[in-house]
């Protein structure tokens, strides 16, 4: 009789303490014996002023980025310390913000973060990250670091990260294309009007070539892309705050009006409308596109894409000629508020800012130095095109504000309906333009 | 045997162990959701009491009610495909013979690969450049350029999606069809062709009225699935354009996760919580008159 | 009418042969080529997808798509393999959190199923609708307060923590499927082993467990790939590479080219994979799977 009732409640009794215990089995493939970064463990009250230690470090990167150049710069620091290597995961950028608050409050966050930089001031102002002022603030090697990455990885005068990787947005145009259409292929556009001309005599070639190229679906290729040919019209895009009035510029109707001209004369590929930015970084290299703002990672890509292609490198610009602007973008890598190994983040940091790391690291792959001292530097000077590159940085900036991703990057945000509307609509410019800086302040003011 | 007071304990202990797993992991958490509705919640701040607040909020959020009633369109747009079809095909496959049997086993196979993989199958068919549903309309010459399926159209994503789900859980109601009409006695249907019945006329006074409990059972399960549709939106559109294809619990995904507005996430979970319950309730009192 | 005739031969060779008659003529040849035309339809983007992911880099990423690949190149399957933390932890993970779900379910389910079927559990009907309401509930909801739970419990990361989670999530269609099952065993089968002296857990061992295999299997495989499949629990609970199932990698597919864009023979690849167990499982597994869902399911 007592023995039918012994087993189940001996199964019952189990069940419970597999429950319990399997916090000591972590997850399989991370070897962590005797990790002192005890993951779940109380924030300890000495705070982050414990020195190096040796165990293995979390980082978190989100994709959608430079995912080879950030494996690139792991895997050269895992070589040099093997006793401290960084196990890297990529995380869904969409789920990057939700994922830190759940590590925060969980108290299990990563020792390393690297995010989009436009993102920096929404994770400082919010005290997600750790202030790394006086571990790095004033090391020489940040004196040249990209200025517009330091700039959003700054709040309120104390450093919160500094740069993972830099790109900056640039012109291309298609040589090859050019010859064929009768253009000069030595002559760039310098200003919108040239654009629309010369695309027009290659939208002419027929056979799935196009002029131009502008995605319609993707709200961040546009700020890269399309931004700066209104910064160079004189015109500012988003409110830095509540009180900043967004979209003001005497030029931006006529810019806006040019990219509506660009789509109805057919000198836009009509599939365009569906490029979410999953295939921008494509098109180019396709060899279909005559002029294109684009990224300087391209450079590369497109010559790895299509080994033949010729293409030529410049600054995008504005209503007129002689004006210049460029997005500069990237990644910062900061320490999220509660990391236990401060110190060995910030050696990491110091690790990628080396003079060693930025040309046999960043420049052999092709990428942009980080620190403008490096720029000249053996591998950059190999190709004529990623050293046109660098003529951005002077002219490039980045924007500054709170609600980023609500008011530009979001797929549903302001500025892509505002795009969409012009690309694709017949609403008038005034309207549109109207409506966009209503529903943006109303962003800022939330 | 299983009389007495004494069997009663006993069968308690054998249910324990489900009984305290649903305990702890499904009431608990709904109950901290039932509380965390009733506050103002980003993780990173404490939690903040509101009381109604984030109901009242869903009453007025436009997105709620626009998510609602698209969810409810997708619902009404494809069950009646799902059910209709996959009667028809367990009509067709429903003889024994090795052909339809290797036809039932065929339409079966989507339903055991997962929601997921299918989404990212389909995702990639009907993508405008590289899928390949673009290329055979392009090929067979019914369209000139590549149709943009996904994300741009709101009415087009829906269809997409509708074809991708379709063919996935087609072979679900259609195993339970088949089933089910088996299950009719053969004499009922032999006493109907000798009475000179036409087939047709045979599915629809024999077939389908001796099957209705059946077809019941599987529309409410489909409804319900529809209805709390989430995985294949999210992967093949993301509710684009502008949310126009996201469905509520879409809706309440992004409230709770990107934006972090854990609260009002609760609000609206439990608000369709409700809806869903309240047309389970209709529905089985309907299947229950319609099986007498 | 009982469900039972549909498993066992006799019944159904009646009625098939009798339908087999009615349809016969012309619109055989009618209806065996729709059935052609349906098997053709329902096959092909399976088939597509296993043979774009055996294409080469270059051509998986061509504009326009190629219907079959021009040489066949394992390119895909080794990006799929080294991977970030690779193919193997990956697997290991999937399969890991899916056999531990099938286990966990049947643990709860079997000792359940014989409660709810036999035993005169005070307030019976009103718990099996308890435990059956996490069906209504959209468990998106439910997954932060999980994690915080789980944070504590050290439950994250660990793929015990998420097969709990696919255990909560198939429990109630799984707990429906095995009491059906337990009550259609006929009460002379149990009656006859108490008379030989049997306790109640013997019973459950020697008599209901051999009588409901096949809903055991229906159970095991539902969960399975339930389990192998799911995606919004995964990508909440694990916030390391080394702890990521294979739905996350199609997600990360995605993103995955330089700069966001989509790789698609990578992901091609990972979906081959993910759909090449269950099918398997299914094809060998067949009669189990149908049948036991039927003796489940239509009551």
């Amino acid at each position: 009789m007592r023995s039918q009732l012994r087993l189940p409640a001996l199964a019952i009794v189990a069940v419970l303490v597999m429950t319990a215990c399997t916090g000591a089995s972590q997850s399989p493939g991370a070897a962590q014996p005797s990790s002192p970064s005890a993951t779940g463990a109380q924030p300890s009250a000495s705070g982050p002023a414990a020195s190096a230690a040796s165990g293995p470090l979390e980082m978190w990167e989100r994709s959608g980025g430079n995912a080879p150049m950030v494996d690139a710069l792991v895997a050269a620091w895992n070589e040099a310390n093997p006793d401290r290597s960084i196990n890297l995961t990529y995380i869904e950028h969409s789920e990057m913000v939700p994922k830190l608050a759940q590590a925060i409050a969980s108290g299990e966050v990563p020792d390393l973060m690297g995010l989009d930089l436009i993102y920096g001031p929404q994770f400082s102002s919010a005290g997600q990250l750790e202030d790394i002022t006086d571990l790095i603030g004033s090391d020489p090697l940040l004196e040249t670091a990209s200025p517009g990455h330091i700039q959003v990885a700054t709040w309120e005068d104390r450093l919160y990260g500094v740069p993972l990787y830099a790109d900056v947005s640039v012109l291309f145009w298609n040589k090859g294309l050019y010859k064929q259409a009768g253009l000069d292929p030595e002559k760039p556009p310098t200003n919108l009007q040239e654009i629309h001309d010369h695309a027009k005599a290659i939208s002419a070639l027929g056979e799935g070539n196009y002029g131009y190229y502008l995605p319609g679906n993707c709200a961040g290729c546009n700020i890269f892309t399309f931004g700066p040919l209104i910064w160079a019209s004189g015109g500012k895009i988003e409110p830095a705050d509540c009180d900043d009035e967004p979209l003001v510029g005497a030029n931006i109707p006529a810019v806006l009006e040019w990219a509506r001209m660009m789509h109805k004369e057919g000198l836009i590929d009509p599939a365009a409308q569906a490029e979410t930015g999953a295939t921008f970084a494509e098109v180019f290299g396709s060899g279909k596109a005559g002029i294109m703002g684009t990224g300087n990672f391209n450079v590369v890509l497109a010559k790895d894409q299509n080994p033949d292609i010729d293409l030529g490198v410049t600054l995008l610009p504005g209503l007129d000629s002689g004006n210049v602007a460029s997005f500069a973008g990237g990644d910062i890598v900061t320490v999220p508020k509660g990391s236990k190994r401060l110190a060995d983040a910030v050696d990491f940091m110091r690790f990628i800012l080396s003079d060693e790391v930025q040309v046999e690291t960043y420049a052999k792959l092709g990428n942009m130095t980080t620190r403008s001292d490096m720029a000249d530097n053996k591998y950059a000077n190999e190709d004529e095109d990623v050293a046109a590159t660098a003529q951005a940085i002077p002219v490039s900036q980045t924007p500054f504000t709170l609600k980023f991703f609500e008011l530009i990057n979001s797929p549903q945000g302001p500025w892509l309906q505002m795009l969409q509307k012009v690309y694709y609509g017949d609403e008038p410019i005034d309207q549109i333009i109207a409506s966009t800086k209503e529903a943006m302040t109303a962003i800022a003011c939330e | 045997m299983y009389a007495g007071k004494r069997n009663r304990w006993v069968g308690l202990l054998f249910l324990a162990p489900a009984l305290l797993f649903v305990l702890v992991f499904v009431a608990y958490p709904f109950g901290q959701m039932v509380w965390v509705s009733f506050n103002s919640w980003t993780l990173i701040t404490p939690p903040r009491y509101v009381g109604l607040d984030n109901f009242g909020r869903a009453f007025a959020d436009e997105q709620f009610w626009d998510s609602l009633a698209y969810t409810i369109k997708y619902t009404v747009l494809i069950t009646p495909i799902l059910m209709v079809g996959g009667y028809l095909v367990a009509l067709l496959v429903a003889p024994n013979t090795p052909l339809r049997r290797f036809t039932r086993a065929v339409v079966f196979i989507p339903v055991v690969i997962g929601l997921g993989a299918s989404s990212f199958l389909w995702y990639w068919l009907f993508s405008a450049n590289y899928g390949l549903v673009n290329r055979l309309l392009i090929d067979l010459g019914l369209v000139e350029r590549p149709i943009l399926w996904l994300g741009t159209n709101a009415d087009l994503s829906t269809w997409a999606i509708i074809v991708s789900v379709v063919w996935k859980v087609l072979g679900f109601g259609m195993i339970l069809f088949v089933a089910a009409i088996q299950a009719i006695p053969s004499e009922v249907n032999e006493a109907a062709v000798v009475d000179g019945a036409s087939p047709w006329q045979r599915v629809a006074r024999i077939t389908l009225p001796l099957t209705m409990r059946t077809v019941l059972l599987v529309t409410l399960i489909s409804v319900i699935g529809s209805l709390l549709a989430f995985d294949q939106f999210y992967i093949m559109t993301a509710g684009q354009p502008f949310n126009q294809t996201a469905t509520s619990v879409f809706w309440i995904y992004q409230n709770s996760f990107p934006f972090l507005k854990l609260g009002y996430g609760a609000a609206l979970s439990l608000i369709l919580a409700g809806i869903i319950l309240l047309f389970t309730v209709v529905q089985m009192a309907l299947t229950r008159r319609s099986a007498s | 009418m009982s469900v039972e005739s549909v498993g066992t031969a006799a019944p159904v060779g009646r009625v098939g042969h009798a339908l087999a008659i009615a349809w016969s003529g012309r619109q055989r040849y009618l209806t065996g080529a729709i059935c052609i035309a349906l098997c053709t339809v329902i096959l092909s983007p399976i088939v597509a997808s296993v043979l774009a992911s055996v294409k080469s880099a270059e051509e998986a990423a061509a504009i326009p798509p190629t219907y079959f690949p021009g040489s066949l190149s394992l390119d895909s399957y080794e990006k799929l393999w080294t991977y970030q933390s690779g193919l193997p932890t990956y697997l290991a993970n999937s399969f890991g959190a899916a056999f531990l779900t099938i286990g966990i379910v049947l643990l709860l389910t079997i000792p359940a199923g014989f409660a709810l079927a036999r035993f005169p559990v005070p307030g019976k009907e009103a718990l099996f609708v308890f435990l059956l309401l996490s069906l209504i509930i959209p468990y998106q909801a439910l997954l932060t307060p999980i994690f915080l739970m789980f944070a504590q419990l050290k439950l994250t990361n660990s793929i015990l923590g998420l097969a709990i989670i696919h255990s909560a999530i198939q429990f109630p269609f799984s707990l429906y499927v095995m009491r059906n099952s337990f009550e259609s065993v006929p009460r002379e089968l149990d009656e006859a082993a108490v008379i030989d002296g049997a306790g109640h857990f013997q019973v459950l061992v020697r008599i209901f467990i051999p009588s409901v295999v096949p809903a055991i299997i229906t159970v095991a495989l539902f969960a399975f790939v339930t389990s192998w499949n799911e995606f919004l629990g995964a990508l909440v609970m694990m916030n390391k590479d080394s702890s990521f199932t294979l739905p996350l990698i199609l997600a990360a597919a995605r993103t995955r080219t330089s700069l966001g864009g989509t790789d698609w023979g990578l992901l091609q690849a990972g979906v081959t994979i993910s759909i090449l167990p269950c099918i398997l499982i299914y094809l060998l597994l067949q009669r189990y799977y149908v049948s036991g869902l039927l003796r489940g399911a239509v009551k």
